[in-house]
């Protein structure tokens, strides 16, 4: 029985355009729903797979708290620049002992970069940053302080949410200068032009060199990869909560609802999904209407 | 039918006799031209007629017959009709006039294929008679028209060259004006000669005058001839291999000055040509520039006059050290100002103070340099003034780059505010699309999306950084040159604008339509003179002048135009960008 209700004739109807038929042109018979399907190529997300995927993202968040915990340390000059250069130096060598020990994943028509290349890049970073620094200590003078914190909270905010969680190596282009303006935001605030140069570099092993590493850990030792998540966001938690309790408390919630509640969620209301498809078309609305009114 | 008689109010009271004029060839109208009187002898008429048309190169025949009877000159109707076998005609017109009534009558014959003629008139049907009877009735139009305003006007839009025999032919008005102005021999015959033929129609009245113009036109050729001969020295010296070399070259097409020069060079060239003007507008731009030139020199003597009557030149030169030493000092108080906290401003202290101690030892230069000039500055000026006596554009001009030169540190001031800030905006712009991400792909001229290295990110942010927090600092100084810059800039093009008014406005053209209103004729209007029930519809044809705004636009002087050479948005947005700005003209836009 079709839509309009006429009474079907004795010939049965056939879904075909190029016979005449006895039936109006939008007649469909019963077996129109026998193609409908629900939720087609639906992924069952298990918890503890998204917990561990979602840790990366805390992660992330843990690495800025670290930046700003080392930054409130040298503001207060609690912290020496030459000891953070040091502990820098020695973390960007073992990390890259730790880089070149771990297999790098299979790339075709890429191949990988030379140690002098490194050096390279290395000698580059330095020079410019320490040339720099002192451009970089006068430049915000005359900017109020508030203005500068404005703009680095919203500069590291863009660049957490713009962050290639899924390939973090290389660092997407946005999310990566967004750091490092808040840095240099933030390092122009320090007393003198070596703070600055030591914030910088800093700023580039947290938000630049490390994440490459820690892709490099993932792809090879996963089982690693979730006790480092963990190490950073406990030492984030830690550090913030050494300077400001109450912005540990924040961040550890943060964390929680981040890498424990929206996995919860999301695996939660996947029950809910309700995906129908059938053999229709689907109503697709064009932008560019102005061909109709011609 | 409407028959459409074109009548020279001149004839109207003329004494019986021959219409002479032609046919418009295409429309049912016609032009009278002359009116040729009783007594005569036909075939001295007929001999007139062909040496008139050999002479004039336009067609002319004897139209019909024209009467206005005066006391006892009664019945020559007879004889009035007789002569249309005499000048065996298409058409032959026979107008009449009564003493007394303002109307005119008119009759036309119309000669079939056999001979025979054919009677129409215009008001009622033949009654009876010999000739055949027509059904219908001819109207005629009288449209009168003042013969010496039509012949000396020319009718706009002006058709130049010669007409193409494809196109369109010309319109009944217009060929009715070339008829009547291309019919000068006709009218050369005096009424005081004594002749065998006496003819009505316009005479001119001033033959003594045109004694005068004639005397001026043979002594223009040796003028023009010494004129030739001067230029062709001044070009031969212009053109020395000197002059060509690069910066001279350079600085000339720079000096207004020296633009006027080759400007008025041209003017000359073009007055001292042997070959007389071709049509109409080439001789009302001829005439032009001769005004023009003449109006110029006397401004300028006029000037002269001012300037050495009463040592106008050293008061001149005493104040303008002090006003340049005024400038300076002010500009020196304007870079502390700016080097402090200007309007309140937070900038940069670093770069403040920088580019403030930069632009103050530029100001200590310049103001030396005045002052090592100051002792020869009178004499330039009391030179310099005598230059006007070419005319007030060479003296405007001179100005012009007189205040170019001495207001050169605030162009410098400029040129440098505007690099730097020119710099910072493309630097700015091209790390902010490496900021993104994305790069310039010059090859498909579109923003693209592109993967750096690490180095080149840090690098180009740490540049981005720096070049932001420095940009306000720089757009200060290169907000507060520009302004400087373009009150120069406005002051010279006032100059500019007022030399090319000189130079290009049409002061001939516009004099002959103030006092001549007719001669530029854009048009015609009918004005109703008298329409009786009884007569023919009788029209006053009057000439539409040309509106003042066309003349100035039809017969400017074609020059190099002055004007700016982009819109104000263009010009805004140079201004944004940083690019520099010109009040020079753009020799290659040469404007008609």
């Amino acid at each position: 029985m079709g839509p309009d209700g006429v009474p079907g004739p004795a010939v049965p109807w056939r879904k075909v355009l190029w016979e005449c038929q006895a039936f109006p042109d939008n007649y469909v018979d019963q077996r129109f729903l026998e193609e409908l399907r629900r939720n087609e190529g639906i992924r069952q997300y298990r918890y503890w797979a998204v917990v561990r995927e979602a840790g990366f993202v805390g992660e992330q968040l843990s690495c800025v708290a670290i930046f700003i915990t080392l930054w409130l340390y040298m503001e207060q000059s609690l912290l020496f620049p030459e000891t953070l250069l040091w502990t820098s130096l020695v973390c960007a060598l073992l990390g890259y002992g730790l880089h070149r020990a771990l297999p790098a994943p299979v790339e075709s028509g890429c191949e990988p970069r030379t140690r002098l290349a490194d050096l390279q890049s290395a000698a580059i970073f330095l020079s410019f940053t320490f040339g720099f620094s002192p451009v970089l200590k006068t430049l915000t003078e005359s900017v109020s302080t508030d203005t500068v914190y404005a703009m680095s909270a919203v500069m590291l905010l863009a660049h957490l949410v713009s962050f290639p969680y899924a390939q973090p190596s290389p660092p997407g282009s946005f999310s990566l200068n967004a750091a490092l303006f808040a840095s240099v935001c933030l390092a122009s605030r320090l007393p003198g032009a070596l703070h600055t140069f030591a914030m910088l570099t800093c700023a580039l092993l947290v938000f630049a060199l490390w994440p490459c590493l820690l892709q490099r850990l993932r792809g090879s030792a996963p089982s690693q990869f979730a006790g480092v998540c963990v190490g950073v966001c406990v030492a984030g938690v830690a550090g913030l909560g050494s300077q400001w309790p109450g912005g540990a408390v924040l961040l550890a919630l943060a964390l929680g609802s981040v890498t424990l509640l929206c996995p919860l969620l999301l695996v939660r209301l996947q029950r809910h999904k309700d995906n129908i498809q059938g053999p229709w078309d689907e109503a697709e609305i064009h932008e560019d209407l102005g061909h109709f009114g011609h | 039918m409407v028959l459409k008689v074109f009548f020279p109010q001149c004839c109207n009271r003329a004494d019986s006799g021959l219409l002479v004029g032609r046919w418009i060839s295409g429309h049912d109208s016609a032009v009278v031209l002359a009116v040729v009187h009783y007594p005569f002898i036909p075939g001295q008429v007929k001999q007139y007629v062909q040496q008139m048309k050999a002479q004039s190169g336009g067609e002319l025949s004897v139209l019909g017959s024209w009467s206005l009877p005066k006391d006892g000159q009664e019945g020559m109707e007879s004889f009035l009709r007789d002569l249309s076998t005499i000048f065996p005609q298409e058409r032959w017109l026979q107008i009449n006039r009564q003493l007394g009534k303002t109307g005119f009558t008119c009759q036309v014959l119309q000669r079939d294929q056999n001979g025979k003629v054919i009677q129409r008139e215009t008001k009622k049907k033949v009654e009876g008679g010999d000739e055949e009877e027509e059904e219908e009735e001819e109207k005629v139009i009288f449209v009168h028209y003042e013969q010496k305003k039509v012949m000396f006007s020319q009718l706009h839009p002006l058709e130049n060259g010669v007409p193409d025999p494809k196109t369109d032919p010309p319109s009944e008005l217009r060929q009715m004006f070339q008829s009547v102005a291309g019919s000068a021999p006709l009218f050369f015959l005096d009424r005081y000669d004594d002749g065998p033929l006496k003819s009505t129609h316009w005479q001119s009245d001033g033959r003594e005058a045109s004694i005068l113009v004639e005397l001026l036109k043979q002594a223009s050729v040796p003028l023009c001839m010494l004129l030739g001969w001067l230029l062709s020295i001044w070009t031969w010296i212009s053109n020395a291999r000197v002059f060509s070399l690069f910066p001279l070259r350079f600085l000339s097409s720079k000096l207004s000055t020296c633009v006027q020069l080759s400007h008025r060079t041209e003017h000359m060239r073009t007055l001292s040509s042997a070959k007389p003007a071709a049509g109409h507008t080439h001789f009302i731009r001829k005439a032009n520039m001769v005004v023009s030139f003449l109006v110029d020199v006397s401004l300028g003597m006029l000037l002269i006059w001012w300037l050495y009557r009463d040592d106008h030149i050293s008061m001149l030169a005493n104040t303008l050290v002090p006003a340049a030493d005024h400038v300076a000092k002010e500009l020196e108080e304007l870079l502390q100002w700016l080097m402090g906290a200007p309007a309140g401003l937070k900038m940069n202290r670093a770069l403040d103070q920088v580019l403030g101690r930069f632009f103050l030892y530029h100001i200590h230069l310049w103001i030396s340099y005045i002052h090592l000039m100051s002792p020869f500055i009178e004499g330039i000026l009391w030179y310099g003034g005598l230059s006007a006596c070419f005319g007030l554009t060479f003296a405007l001009s001179l100005l012009s780059d007189m205040v170019a030169l001495l207001t050169f540190h605030i162009y410098c001031f400029y040129v440098y505010g505007a690099r730097l800030y020119c710099l910072k905006i493309y630097g700015l712009s091209s790390l902010w699309r490496l900021f993104r991400g994305k790069k310039w792909n010059v090859l498909r001229q579109r923003v693209d999306s592109c993967s750096y290295d690490l180095d080149q990110l840090f690098i180009g942010t740490l540049l981005f950084t720096v070049l932001l927090f420095l940009l306000p600092t720089t757009a200060l100084y290169y907000l507060v040159f520009t302004l400087l810059r373009l009150v120069v800039v406005l002051f010279q093009g006032v100059i500019h604008l007022s030399v090319d008014f000189i130079n290009s406005f049409p002061l001939f053209a516009v004099g002959l339509r103030l006092t001549r209103s007719h001669r530029l004729a854009e048009g015609v209007k009918f004005r109703v003179l008298c329409e009786e029930p009884g007569t023919a519809l009788h029209l006053l044809m009057e000439i539409n002048p040309l509106k003042c705004s066309t003349v100035v636009q039809n017969y400017r002087t074609p020059t190099y135009s002055c004007y700016p050479k982009d819109s104000w948005a263009a010009l805004i947005k140079k201004l944004f960008v940083g690019e520099l700005i010109y009040p020079w003209r753009h020799k290659t836009t040469k404007t008609d």
